[in-house]
This record gives C-alpha cells, sequence and structure tokens, in this order.
C-alpha cells in the first residue's frame, strides 16, 4: 500500500513535468549530440564515457519518456503505468548492476516487448512488415497502365481529369494551327523546275536586260579609249553627247522624243540655240512652234499630263514599251 | 522613334551617295532613291522573312537593319525621312490575314496598296534551286528595274510604273559600268488576270562559243577529271551536250565593251543568263491614293462603292497607327 501511496504521490509530478521533462530530455539529447560532436575535434582532452551519475539521469529521462509514451497510448491506465514504472525501476537497477551496459535501446526494446504483449507490434517487428509489404509493392508488376499506378477510387477521377485536358489541348492545338496557316497565307513553295510561266518571265527579264546592255555598248563603245575623270577626255565626251543629242532631236521619227529623253535626262537643261528650218523634228525646235498650234493656246488651263510623263521617260529601263 | 541600330554601319552606305556614283546624275546632282522597308501591326514570321527579303533586294540604298518597334507610328518613319532623305517607303502590313504591301512616295504620297496573293521567300527559292548563286557584290549596287506589260494606258499602271522606276537610280547609260549591273528586278503585269509578277533575279554573264568543260576549267582553276578521256585532246575537241536553253542563248548574247571579268571579255560574246534570287511575289494593286497612306482614293480595284468603304477602312487604319 505504501507503494501504492507514493506511487499515487509520484504520478502527478510526472505528469506535469511531463512537458518539462520532454523540453530536459531534448536539450539532454542535444548535450548529448553536443558530446557526440565534440570527442571529434578534441579527442583526448574527455573522457568519452559520461559519469555513472549521468548514466543514471539519462536512464532516468528514457524510463519517463517511454512511460509518457505508454500514457499516449492508454491514458486512463494508471495502474499499469504504475506496474510498468517500478518495473522499469527494477530494470534500471539491474541496468545499473552491468554499468557497461549503458544501451537505453535495450531497455526500450524490452519495454516495447511488453507493449506487444499487450497488442503493439515490436519496432523491429513492424520495421521487417513494412519491409515486406513495401518489397511486395515495389516487385508488383505493373500492367501498361496510361495512369501509372494509383489508388483504385481516384482512378476514374483522374481519368475524366486526363480526358478532359486532352479535349483542352486539342481546341488549344487547333487554335494554334489555324492561327499558323493564317500566317501563311499566300506563302507558296517554288517548284524546283522552271515551268512556262518562269522562262516567259525570265526571257522578258533577259531581253530587258540585252536591251540595256547593247544600248550601253552603243553608248560607250565611241568613247573607248577616253577616260571620263581627265578634264580633256570629259570634255570631249561632252561634246559628243551633245552631238549625239542633238542628232537625235532632229531624226524625223515621232519615236525619237522617246529615245532621245531616254538616253540622258541631263540634256533637258541644254539650251536649243541650233536653228533649224526643217519642218521635220522635235516640235519645240521648229520656228513655227506654237505660233501654229492652236492647242498651247490655253496651255495655262492644261491639265499637266507632261509632267507625269516626264519623270518615265527619264530612265533608261527598259519600260512600258517591251510589251 | 524608328531607329537605325548601326549608325555606324550605315556610314558606307551613305557614302557612295556623297561620291556620287555612276547611278546619280552627274549634271543636276540628283537626289539618289533611298527607300525603308518596314511592316505595320503584327506580322506572321514568314512576312517578317519577306520583310528582310525586301530589304536586302532594296540595297544599297536602304536601311537593313531598321530597327522597329511596335509603338512605332507611321509618323516616326515619316520624321526620320526627311533627314536621312528616304524617299520610299515599302510597308508590309497583314490585315485580315491577307498579306499587302504598300509603296509610298514619301512625303507626299501617292501610294499604292498590292494585295499580296502569292509571295516566296528569297530561302524558298534558293532551296528550290540546285546551285544558288550569291556571288560576292551582288548586293553592292542597286537592281535594274524591268517593267513589261504596263502600257495599255490605264493611269493607275503608269502611276505604278513611275514608282517602281523611281525607287531604284536611274541609270545613265554613258557612265554605267556593267559590271555594276547584276540584279534585276521584273515586274510583268498581266492584263488580263490583273496580277503583277514580282520576281528578283542575279545577271550572269558567260563567254558564248566555248564548250562547258573548258569555261567551267577557266573559272574554278581546278585539274578536270580526265579519267574517262583517252587522249587530252579529247577534253577540248568534245563539245558534251548542249543544254536545252542552248536556242534562247542567240537572242541573249550580248557584246561588251570592256572586260567584264576574266572570263568575259570586250572581244568575246556573251550570253546573258538569269538565276532568280528571290523573293518572288505576286501582287495586285487594290488602292491608290494620293497622300502617304491617306488622302483621297485615285483608284479602286473594287470599284467605286468599296472606295468610300476602303476610305473608312483607311481612317481606322490611321487612327490605329
Amino acid at each position: 500500500m505504501a507503494d501504492a501511496a507514493t506511487a499515487d504521490a509520484a504520478p502527478p509530478p510526472s505528469a506535469m513535468g511531463s512537458t518539462a521533462r520532454k523540453r530536459k530530455l531534448k536539450r539532454g539529447k542535444s548535450q548529448k549530440s553536443n558530446k557526440k560532436r565534440k570527442p571529434i575535434s578534441m579527442a583526448s582532452k574527455k573522457p568519452k564515457k559520461p559519469s555513472q551519475k549521468m548514466l543514471k539521469l539519462f536512464r532516468k529521462r528514457a524510463r519517463d519518456y517511454h512511460s509518457d509514451e505508454e500514457e499516449d497510448l492508454d491514458e486512463t491506465g494508471d495502474k499499469k503505468i504504475l506496474e510498468e514504472s517500478s518495473g522499469e525501476e527494477e530494470e534500471a537497477h539491474e541496468d545499473s548492476d552491468d554499468s557497461g551496459h549503458d544501451d537505453e535501446f535495450s531497455g526500450s526494446s524490452d519495454d516495447e516487448g511488453d507493449g506487444a504483449q499487450q497488442g503493439i507490434t515490436k519496432f523491429t517487428e513492424g520495421c521487417r512488415a513494412f519491409r515486406t509489404a513495401f518489397r511486395k509493392i515495389m516487385k508488383k508488376h505493373l500492367s501498361n497502365d496510361p495512369l501509372g499506378p494509383i489508388l483504385s477510387a481516384n482512378k476514374k477521377l483522374v481519368a475524366e481529369k486526363l480526358a478532359e485536358e486532352v479535349e483542352e489541348q486539342k481546341v488549344k492545338g487547333e487554335a494554334k494551327k489555324e492561327k499558323r496557316l493564317a500566317g501563311e497565307k499566300g506563302h507558296v513553295m517554288p517548284a524546283n523546275f522552271l515551268d512556262a510561266k518562269e522562262k516567259f518571265l525570265i526571257s522578258v527579264a533577259t531581253k530587258g536586260v540585252v536591251k540595256l546592255f547593247n544600248a550601253v555598248n552603243k553608248a560607250q563603245n565611241p568613247q573607248k579609249g577616253l577616260n571620263p575623270s581627265r578634264a580633256k577626255d570629259a570634255k570631249e565626251l561632252a561634246k559628243r553627247r551633245k552631238q549625239a543629242f542633238l542628232s537625235e532631236i532632229q531624226k524625223p521619227s515621232t519615236q525619237s522624243y522617246d529615245n532621245t529623253s531616254k538616253l540622258n535626262s541631263s540634256k533637258f537643261s541644254i539650251p536649243t540655240n541650233k536653228e533649224d528650218n526643217e519642218e521635220s523634228g522635235w516640235a519645240p525646235l521648229r520656228d513655227t512652234y506654237m505660233l501654229t498650234s492652236s492647242k498651247l493656246k490655253d496651255w495655262d488651263k492644261m491639265a499637266d499630263p507632261a509632267s507625269v510623263d516626264e519623270p518615265e521617260s527619264r530612265h533608261m529601263d527598259s519600260s512600258s514599251d517591251e510589251d | 522613334m524608328a531607329r537605325f541600330r548601326n549608325k555606324r554601319g550605315r556610314a558606307p552606305a551613305k557614302s557612295p551617295g556623297m561620291k556620287k556614283p555612276p547611278g546619280v546624275n552627274q549634271v543636276t546632282g540628283e537626289k539618289v532613291p533611298k527607300s525603308i522597308v518596314f511592316g505595320r501591326g503584327k506580322l506572321p514570321g514568314h512576312l517578317k522573312q519577306l520583310e528582310h527579303d525586301l530589304r536586302k533586294l532594296m540595297l544599297p540604298h536602304t536601311a537593313l537593319k531598321l530597327k522597329e518597334k511596335k509603338r512605332n507610328n507611321l509618323k516616326d518613319f515619316l520624321n526620320i525621312a526627311g533627314p536621312m532623305g528616304v524617299t520610299h517607303f515599302l510597308i508590309l502590313s497583314n490585315p485580315k490575314s491577307i498579306p499587302h504591301l504598300r509603296v509610298a512616295r514619301t512625303p507626299q504620297g501617292p501610294t499604292l496598296t498590292f494585295e499580296v496573293c502569292e509571295y516566296a521567300l528569297a530561302a524558298d527559292v534558293a532551296r528550290s534551286q540546285a546551285h544558288p548563286r550569291c556571288p560576292q557584290g551582288l548586293f553592292q549596287n542597286s537592281p535594274l528595274i524591268v517593267l513589261s506589260g504596263f502600257g495599255n494606258g490605264a493611269k493607275h499602271l503608269k502611276l505604278t510604273t513611275i514608282m517602281f522606276q523611281n525607287i531604284f537610280p536611274a541609270i545613265d547609260i554613258n557612265t554605267v559600268k556593267l559590271s555594276s549591273c547584276q540584279r534585276i528586278v521584273l515586274l510583268n503585269y498581266n492584263s488580263e488576270t490583273k496580277l503583277i509578277d514580282f520576281r528578283h533575279y542575279s545577271i550572269r554573264l558567260q563567254p558564248v562559243g566555248v564548250s562547258r568543260r573548258i569555261r567551267k576549267f577557266v573559272q574554278n582553276h581546278q585539274v578536270p577529271n580526265l579519267r574517262n578521256l583517252k587522249d587530252v585532246s579529247d577534253f577540248v575537241t568534245k563539245a558534251g551536250y548542249g543544254s536545252e536553253s542552248e536556242a534562247d542563248e542567240e537572242a541573249a548574247t550580248v557584246n561588251l565593251v570592256s572586260d567584264l571579268s576574266r572570263v568575259n571579255r570586250a572581244s568575246t560574246k556573251s550570253a546573258v543568263k538569269l538565276q532568280e534570287i528571290g523573293p518572288r511575289m505576286t501582287l495586285r494593286l487594290v488602292k491608290v491614293e494620293e497622300g502617304l497612306c491617306s488622302g483621297s482614293v485615285i483608284f479602286s480595284e473594287y470599284g467605286k462603292e468599296a472606295i468610300a468603304e476602303e476610305a473608312q477602312g483607311a481612317s481606322d487604319e490611321e487612327t490605329e497607327d
């Protein structure tokens, strides 16, 4: 009874101080870890083994810790705790007797063995069970399910979600494709061969080039030996050009206007001071120009197609007359 | 503001303008037409590429690396056009995902709006060829332009002709060097379909009357493979098979004034060969406006009722800009 009385008296402080003890325990553990760490740095200075007193304290704390656990598991069983605590005390005494054996785990494992007898699986046993279960799962041959290993309850849900995603992707992809097609509108890949149309176009372009080259040849052939950068030669060239221009102007054909103007636009600035009594040639060169033509009387009222014509004719690009 | 990415890189492109190259009218000192190519609105990747190809086509008097930003509007480009001496705008846009090309003269207009019915990029054209050609100095001089089929007297066609002729510097045939004529732009108007074929070729000259083998030998400087021949003289005497275009060559031969290259001498006849370099476009003239992307509509492809509608659309576009 006295034991029971002391035990009755004992639990409250243990219950009260359980949290405090836990804290202490933690601190103790940290100390321990510190101790464990320290020897690495200063190996010889401090003794590796904790003193007897400390060992006892540890053991006590361990006991308390386990007792707490069991309180958590089974809160109502005060008596059980009593018994166990007493048993533990006995064990602790035994442990303290064989001093070298300071392992807490042996005590704890024994303790749990007691628990197992009361329907709680041993730690080692649980570990093994877990291992076997895990292995079983890992060894399991998976069928080629696109969803992968999932719990069967979720299977339907996941499938639905995936299907939805696929739908979304499809819509998105279609939109993207449409956009790309819209961007590519009008873009065509040329054929590897030259079809009739291309050949025709090339021939047109070739004609133009040949025309230009021949014109250049015609224009530049007489000035072959002359260097335009030398002043003397430049003068000679200008003279020739002027002559060519004037002779072109006075050609009787109506076509001459086009030709000369194509030759060089700069020559328009040259004053046409040469008197010519011939009735042929360019109209402004005639004496009777402006006098006979009734058309030019109201020149200021006419629309100016000439201003449009002028820049066109300036160019020596084989142009509209090609067709 | 639209910025030129490397101003330093642009300097040499500008300098020939100062030096008066043969393209410039030497008496009047006429301005070299310069152009910038840019896009309005969001362009898909292919059109961006087309934009770059067009810039390359417009070389050398263009901004190859023009950096445009989303917030740049037409006014910004117009603002830089003045000091930079830019005379033409080529504007690519993609309204209702139909690619459009607008060619405008700055700062007053007019603006020609083309619908790009079909297009192929320079890369596509190069891919379609067995031996795409790009010699080094290809883009150093501005291309020649050949306009064909525009001569039926319609006013809008005349305007198109003028516009495209003025986009490249004029050539003075008394001073031009044939070696600078390396490229040609062809615009061919088909009066039946009302479509304009836009092509870009490189010009190559080949000596005529020389067998292919010898020509290759002279050009490449490589030891020919004589394994199949019994005698060295066979290499010269065996003509090989004539190409299919041999008949066309007769019409396409020119006499050169001066030596153009090591192979093409003044004394020999040369054949003109064109090879496409792209881009390739099929255009339809849709609209002609008086101003720069604004103003009254002079011509509209879709009749008069469309004019009012399009005018409204244009004003919308302006507000967008």
